[in-house]
């Protein structure tokens, strides 16, 4: 508390040592816990085959031709290009960055080795780069009904579970195959939810993406295992531009996980991907991720800035979108997973637990528009900000004057770690339909010294009673977690706050 | 992300020559009687106002409010005192069983022969701020803007330019004021849409405790635009019971801004009550400069067809152990709309802050509009910060629940709805006023198709 803003300006390792105020103590007792390295930080090495930096339209026809794509791609691809270089860069959230040099990224990037028949064939280094990050994906078959799609940097290279998918119908490659395998659903669906125009960074992804996944389940199906993608960000200035597009057909149901790492760099890295998801009548998404990438060093140097666009369509009547994130990496966090609830009785949910520490920002938030009648949402949004993190929840509830019987539930808490963190709520709610029912609850607070003392009284340790205080403050959204990533959450969750306090 | 706007107030600038949208606002001779820095200011308002030009949808404070209907009207200032006015003919508009001190402006000046100014208690002074100037050209050039500041929207700016005449009270250290001081906004309906900017300078010193009803009403159903600002500044353990209740006409325009500047331990209480006007904008800014400030705001507003009320709340934590509490409720129904935006902000050091905000509506048709954004912005951990927002519309329950026992749909909603307001109009704790708003509120209610 007492402890100006200059010291943390300035300050360094030591300032533990200089400062004798209440704060520098407790900066001593904890700081060799918030200050440990980044535990998922190396880097493998693997050969690339990269392009140089620099975006233009020549640069954009090489990955094209790349990919092997199709003619209709490039011209979607330059179309986007050219309404990008007119668009404006947002300057709305509460984030602050120096501007990006678009033409110091390197748009392309890809393994060299390729034709791959196993998981043999699989570079050992990349394998053990998955053990590092606990994620082998040997044991990833085993475990129960997981497929992974590992995609590392730019290109698939490998796609396991692929049959028994294929024997559901379920279709689940990487998107650039996709685009040559099944034009025809791609060009159906690609940019209906999230059109190039949408912003500035969806412009951009439009225009360059390189991969990502493409997941279709066919009418009447329940895909027989929860589907997932690990995306790792390898090659230094390279940015990653997934493209994952999940439709849903009638009376469908599919779970989709996302998780992520990535090597420390001391270079920003930009991410801006682009997820599109599209529920018809009777399907249901579920869409969890768990966010972990490289936040940068304690100056904040060198983290990844997530700029990403999230939106689902419940298309159809009685469909179902729900997003589940727990966001605990990233320098720079600007992500706002949202539904079109089109269809009559259709459901959005987003639950998310978003922590931020060190120098992170995260501007975070969803948009619910509710369009059909008897429509419902529920929003469930846990803030963490410690040390200087800064912390905004963005939402916008949307209740048009035809959504009969609209219905949304806004909750956000926000949990305050030290006294230079802040957090921010800024909702939005509009509600043209009177029979629409809508109600916003948010608090602010900190862990309060009685429930410490009671965990304290009772022989834990200050780190453990924090832990499982955030934990029961996270709860709600970790229980809407498929199982292993609920584990998988509440340890990224443990590791990011122990000792945070002070 | 189309829905979100840009975080500036200020679009690109037009440049002085240009024609500004607001220009006919501006007055279009200086006065020669008045003091240099009051011309001073004028002249740099002016230019903020053509720098700052007219807000446009992508301007954050302005989203859910259009200025077009405003700006179509070409309104001119109110250039000659209206002074035929008689006491009688204003006793229509008189809260019945209110005694007070009363302060009446006729658009936007300030009219003696119908004020009523005798025996103010001592240390209690009231003047027209045309007059306070007249007698003592330099006394106010320090108060002027001192509150406002100049950083404000261009409505703001505006009233500094076109700053004409306005209230000037002052209570000295420890003045217990008893009877409530009146100021009441009459506006005429003149042959050319005119455009009132009156400005009124509230100082209480330390310890002083005032009552002000404001209150906005208009002889007949004129066009015309009030641009009102109030400068309000607390000393130490003043205390200050603010109600303003607007029924200005339903033609009318009505922009207000509330600046509150509040020292160690005072006490703002504001309720406000927004009927009339076609199309109305308030705003409330507060900034502690002493710990243990409270700030209380409080609002009910009722927008019915083609109406827009706008309420914006800006409540700034700069220091340490000050309250606020912010609770407003809107009942919006025809093609009504009705737009609230509360904004807490709590500074890194404003430890001990105790923020609350509620706001709630109901909606009674199926082309009203509520648009709410109630903002928390937060850097300081030991803080207790809350806000809650509803929409919804008349339970049917309670509806069923009146009609078993045999009252008339229409009544029973019309019933609903004032049990809904009740906790605002009871908050504004003076009999003859609660009255006086539950029988406006009342009025309209029976005007609406239920």
């Amino acid at each position: 508390m007492s402890a100006t803003p200059d010291d943390v300006l300035t300050g360094e390792a030591n300032t533990a040592a200089q400062t004798s105020s209440k704060a520098a103590e407790a900066e001593a007792e904890y700081g060799h816990l918030v200050k440990s390295e980044y535990e998922h930080g190396f880097v493998t090495d693997i050969e690339s085959d990269t392009l140089p930096p620099g975006l233009d339209e020549s640069v954009i026809a090489t990955i094209s031709q790349r990919k092997g794509e199709p003619r209709w791609m490039l011209d979607w691809r330059l179309a986007a290009y050219r309404k990008w270089l007119d668009m404006p860069t947002p300057k709305w959230a509460a984030v602050h960055y120096p501007p990006i040099d678009y033409q110091s990224i390197s748009y392309f990037s890809a393994p060299k080795k390729q034709e791959l028949e196993s998981l043999d064939e699989v570079d050992p280094a990349l394998l053990e780069t998955y053990e590092k990050l606990g994620i082998p994906i040997e044991e990833q078959k085993a475990l129960a009904g997981v497929a992974v799609d590992a995609v590392f940097d730019s290109v698939s290279v490998a796609t396991t579970f692929r049959e028994k998918l294929s024997e559901a119908g379920v279709i689940f490659c990487a998107i650039s195959e996709a685009v040559q395998e099944y034009p025809e659903l791609v060009q159906k669906y690609l940019g209906t939810v999230v059109p190039p125009t949408d912003n500035y960074y969806t412009g951009l992804n439009s225009a360059v993406f390189t991969d990502g996944t493409f997941v279709y389940v066919p009418k009447n199906t329940r895909c027989p295992m929860e589907l997932s993608t690990y995306f790792r960000i390898n090659e230094a200035k390279t940015g990653q531009f997934e493209r994952t597009l999940i439709v849903a057909d009638e009376g469908s149901y599919v779970s989709y996980l996302e998780g992520c790492t990535a090597p420390q760099r001391d270079e920003n890295q930009l991410h801006a991907a682009v997820v599109e998801l599209i529920a018809l009548e009777n399907a249901e998404i579920k869409y969890s991720t768990v966010q972990n990438w490289y936040p940068g060093d304690e100056e904040g140097r060198g983290g990844i800035y997530n700029f990403v666009t999230k939106r689902g369509d419940c298309r159809g009547d009685n469909s179902k979108i729900s997003w589940t994130q727990v966001e605990t990496g990233s320098a720079i966090t600007w992500k706002y997973p949202s539904c079109i609830l089109r269809g009559d009785n259709s459901v959005g949910e987003f639950y998310s637990v978003a922590v931020t520490k060190g120098k992170q920002q995260a501007d975070t938030g969803t948009k619910m528009i509710h369009l059909g009648k008897n429509t419902r949402s529920t929003i469930v949004s846990k803030g963490i900000s410690a040390q200087q993190g800064i912390q905004s929840y963005r939402g916008l509830v949307r209740i048009a004057g035809k959504a009969e019987g609209a219905r949304n539930h806004t909750q956000c808490d926000s949990l305050l770690i030290g006294d230079k963190c802040a957090a921010n709520t800024f909702p939005y709610i509009e509600v043209k339909n009177p029979s629409a029912q809508m109600e916003h609850e948010a608090t602010t607070s900190k862990i309060s010294d009685d429930q410490l003392f009671y965990c304290r009284s009772r022989g834990l340790t200050e780190e453990d009673a924090v832990s499982m205080i955030v934990n029961g403050f996270c709860k709600e959204v970790f229980n809407e977690l498929p199982m292993e990533f609920a584990v998988e959450a509440q340890k990224l969750l443990s590791i990011s706050l122990e000792g945070a306090v002070g | 992300m189309s829905a979100q706007a840009l975080k500036s107030d200020t679009p690109a600038a037009p440049q002085t020559p240009e024609p500004g949208p607001f220009d006919s606002w501006l007055p279009s001779v200086a006065r020669a009687d008045e003091p240099q820095w009051l011309a001073l200011a004028r002249a740099d308002a002016t230019e903020r106002v053509h720098t700052q030009g007219a807000p446009t949808s992508k301007s954050e404070g302005w989203r859910y409010t259009g200025l077009r209907a405003l700006l179509e009207q070409g309104f001119t200032p109110v250039d000659e005192p209206l002074s035929a006015l008689l006491p009688e003919d204003i006793d229509d508009l008189l809260v019945r069983g209110l005694d007070s001190h009363r302060v009446v402006m006729v658009n936007g000046r300030f009219a003696p022969q119908l004020s009523d100014l005798a025996d103010l208690p001592s240390g209690l002074t009231i003047n027209g701020l045309r007059a306070s100037l007249a007698e003592a050209p330099t006394a106010l050039a320090d108060s002027i803007n001192a509150v406002a500041g100049e950083g404000a929207h261009v409505f703001a700016s505006l009233n500094t330019a076109g700053l004409d005449d306005g209230m000037v009270l002052h209570a000295k250290r420890g003045t217990l004021a008893e009877k409530p001081v009146e100021l009441l906004h009459l506006s005429v309906g003149m042959d050319e849409p005119r455009v009132a900017q009156p400005r009124h300078l509230i100082s209480l010193d330390d310890g002083a405790q005032v009552t002000l009803i404001e209150r906005f009403a208009s002889l007949g159903d004129a066009l015309y635009c009030n641009n009102a600002l109030l400068e309000i500044r607390l000393g130490r353990d003043a205390a200050l019971k603010h109600r303003r209740v607007q029924l200005e006409s339903p033609s009318a325009f009505h922009v207000s801004g509330v600046y509150l500047s509040q020292a160690a331990n005072s006490r703002y209480d504001g309720v406000n009550v927004g009927i009339g006007a076609r199309w109305a904008r308030t705003d409330v800014v507060t900034r502690f400069s002493g710990e243990y400030a409270d700030c209380n705001l409080q609002g009910l507003y009722l927008a019915g067809d083609q109406q827009l009320l706008d309420y914006h709340l800006d409540v700034h934590h700069g220091l340490p152990h000050c309250a606020s509490r912010e609770n407003f409720k809107g009942v919006v129904h025809g093609k009504g709309k009705a737009v609230f935006d509360g904004l807490v902000y709590v500074a890194k050091d404003a430890q001990h802050t105790d923020a609350e905000m509620s706001n709630r509506n109901l909606l009674l048709s199926q082309s009203a509009e509520v648009d709410t954004k109630p903002q928390l912005e937060i850097y300081a951990d030991d803080v207790k910060c809350s806000h809650g927002t509803t929409v919804g519309q008349i339970e049917p329950e309670k509806l069923f629940y009146l009609r078993s026992r045999g009252i008339p749909q229409a009544l029973a909603r019309r019933m609903l709805c004032i049990g809904f307001a009740g906790e605002i109009i009871d908050a504004l704790g003076n009999d003859a006023l609660a009255e006086y708003v539950a029988d406006a509120v009342g009025n309209r209610l029976e005007a609406a198709p239920l």
